[in-house]
């Protein structure tokens, strides 16, 4: 086994990769910017080594550099979590190059993969089915609008490197449709360095179904079940949860073996995530493989017990898996509630700024990864994620239920978040009934607004503060009185 | 004591009698309420409000005080010293009337030209932030006065990007949709 291991990553995967790296004795190396000083992955990793300027190209996007730190300290192997460099083939091979165990598939995979159209051509050599839509990219946007005219509108507008909604454009209408191609190939050249783009049918109502798979290097392939994934806003996902409430017994099992044909059909190395789209009908369609670990992970752990990370390592140091398929049972349900700074009454827009006070929720079943603490700032440069809140419980409806009251008992001051909101798209009735489909938030929340049930209270609680609070200083002793200067805040905030 | 405050969106008075033995009552838009508290901790206040519970979480704003419970978070402002101040920021729920970006982003690229006519709702600007790209629409109808950056330029909120002349046309048709 390794004895040390590099983080190519921040934020709260950083993290989560340190904690299994130190539950099986790998000394953990973190990277980070400028920005990232005071970043908790920097404060809890063995050692750190800081990149340089806080734009990605010049530190987390920077190869050179990233080899470079994983030499000076001597790690053996690069963990590169999602986003950034972890579905980069180039980045992938120049590891492998330099003797340093990527922990990921082969750069080849994650090259044929990641160009989503020579994937599909692999999966329908494979067998596996695939939507409507173009072979290649194309640069000629009247090409691209007579092969959109050809498909049928409304078409979806993808990057051919994209992923996490990066790029991706529904036009429902040929007067949209230039500027649309303009502005997803310039995202994607901003997001992944490459600007091509392709098109694809839109299929109206689908849900979000994803397969997680576990390939060693003996050629043996597993799947570990599914998430559901359909609650997104601006096509990224929000919500998601495992068993999907719209799987029955035959219909997991066979797009389970659909999703390890598509491994199968990639040769595919190490743990990955094959998406589908599943129509009213039964039909599911490929969508993407996902050649890294997944952001909702931690709900294919919660149900199987299967730390996914520590199975990513073992995979990467060539040992077998030590399960089969048949070993691999779902218990109860879990889901998990993406927190980033965001405001929900503003299109989901970021919400940059210092973190005043934290309360995290506790209690059985619940799991927070969270990358913030009271006094942190969160930078305007990356990501937005704060946090994963992840319940789990024996039924759907206890599930949903644990977490609203983990919702509810998260407390984030300082910047805006979308807490309010998932507490009401999980309380609704729809949710409830498994109605989840891509277009749910659109459908049922497009003009959401907080309830403002509590405002008599919260009016007492302000003048009690101005009586009891400000005019006598808080008894000794307590942990939470984190100073700070109203200076340095962004103000920027409402219910 | 008198207060007051906007939380919200919506004004409530409130008048209150403060017991030193952590007791008030108070009159919230003149329903009386029967408040125990306890101070917990600077960031955390207990209240018992005729009879029922709540843990209620509290930091800072430079605009006012922000307020924790159950889940949501508010801004509350004392709605008299708000008054006297000389700028407030603008409520959620108004629509902009400038072409301004709604956080520090950069210019991606820029639809219009001085000059142009624009229609209500058309793209102007195209900004990026925190690796998403949004469209800054006109907020009204009627032609580009100027076009105060370029792209690739940092900007902040507040900074007015392109000014456009309102139509007049428009201006005239609210006023006789407000008459009739």
């Amino acid at each position: 086994m390794f004895e040390k291991l590099l983080i190519a990553n921040r934020g709260e995967i950083a993290l989560r990769v340190i904690t299994t790296c130190r539950e099986m004795g790998i000394q953990t190396v973190a990277v980070y910017s400028d920005a990232d000083r005071d970043a908790l992955h920097v404060l809890e990793a063995d050692e750190a080594v800081c990149l340089g300027p806080s734009e990605p190209t010049e530190s987390y996007l920077n190869v050179d550099k990233i080899i470079g730190a994983a030499r000076m300290t001597g790690a053996q192997a690069v963990h590169p979590g999602y986003g950034f460099l972890a579905e980069n083939a180039a980045f992938a091979e120049q590891c492998e190059q330099e003797g340093l165990v990527f922990v990921g598939p082969p750069s080849r995979v994650i090259r044929n993969l990641g160009d989503k159209t020579e994937a599909r051509r692999t999966m329908i050599k494979g067998g596996v089915p695939v939507i409507p839509g173009m072979m290649q990219t194309e640069g000629d946007p009247d090409v691209l609008a007579r092969e959109a005219g050809n498909i049928g509108y409304p078409v979806l507008i993808k990057a051919a490197a994209g992923g996490g909604g990066k790029g991706m454009r529904v036009v429902r209408s040929p007067q949209e449709f230039r500027e649309a191609c303009i502005s997803a190939s310039s995202e994607a050249r901003s997001a992944f360095g490459n600007g091509a783009i392709y098109l694809e049918k839109y299929l109206e109502q689908p849900r979000h179904i994803e397969f997680q798979i576990l390939a060693d290097t003996k050629g043996t392939v597993i799947h570990l079940l599914e998430r559901e994934c359909s609650i997104q806003r601006r096509h990224q996902k929000i919500i998601e949860e495992t068993p999907s409430p719209a799987l029955s017994p035959a219909l997991r099992a066979a797009m389970g073996e659909a999703a390890v044909a598509a491994a199968r059909a990639a040769g595919y190395v190490n743990a990955g995530t094959v998406e589908f789209l599943l129509d009213a009908s039964g039909d599911f369609y490929f969508l993407e493989v996902n050649t890294r670990l997944q952001v909702e992970h931690p709900i294919t752990e919660m149900i199987t017990g299967i730390d996914l990370v520590r199975q990513q390592i073992e995979i990467a140091a060539g040992n077998p898996l030590r399960f089969s398929q048949g070993d691999i049972v779902g218990r109860g349900h879990a889901i998990e509630c993406r927190i980033y700074a965001e405001d929900p009454l503003n299109g989901f827009f970021p919400s940059p700024g210092r973190i005043l006070f934290v309360k995290e929720p506790r209690g059985p079943g619940i799991r927070n990864d969270c990358g913030i603490y009271s006094g942190y700032t969160v930078p305007v440069e990356y990501d937005p994620i704060l946090s994963k809140l992840i319940t789990h419980a024996g039924t759907r409806q206890e599930c949903i239920h644990r977490m609203i009251r983990a919702l509810k008992d998260y407390v984030i001051l300082g910047v805006l978040t979308p807490i309010p909101f998932l507490v009401d798209v999980l309380s609704s009735e729809a949710f409830m009934e498994g109605e989840t489909y891509t277009d749910f938030i659109d459908t049922h929340f497009g003009s959401w607004n907080p309830s403002l049930n509590d405002i008599n209270a919260v009016g007492l609680a302000y003048v009690v503060d101005q009586l009891a609070n400000r005019a006598a200083p808080a008894a000794p002793g307590t942990a939470d009185g984190e100073t700070y200067s109203p200076w340095k805040t962004l103000g920027n905030f409402r219910p | 004591m008198d207060y007051n405050l906007r939380i919200g969106g919506l004004t409530r008075g409130i008048v209150c009698d403060i017991r030193d033995d952590g007791t008030l009552s108070a009159r919230v838009d003149g329903e009386l309420f029967e408040v125990r508290y306890r101070v917990i901790s600077s960031n955390q206040i207990h209240l018992e409000i005729d009879g029922a519970g709540y843990n209620v979480y509290l930091a800072d704003d430079p605009t006012g005080r922000i307020i924790n419970l159950g889940g949501t978070s508010y801004l509350v402002q004392d709605a008299d010293s708000l008054a006297q101040g000389r700028s407030r920021r603008r409520g959620p729920l108004e629509i902009p009337q400038e072409v301004t970006p709604p956080m520090p982003s950069v210019v991606v690229r820029i639809l219009v030209a001085a000059g142009d006519p624009v229609e209500k709702g058309q793209g102007v600007v195209v900004v990026s932030a925190m690796k998403m790209e949004t469209t800054l629409m006109a907020p009204f109808g009627g032609r580009v006065h100027s076009i105060n950056v370029k792209e690739g330029d940092k900007v902040m909120p507040g900074q007015i990007l392109v000014d456009i002349e309102k139509q007049e046309e428009e201006v005239t048709a609210c006023q006789e949709e407000l008459s009739r």
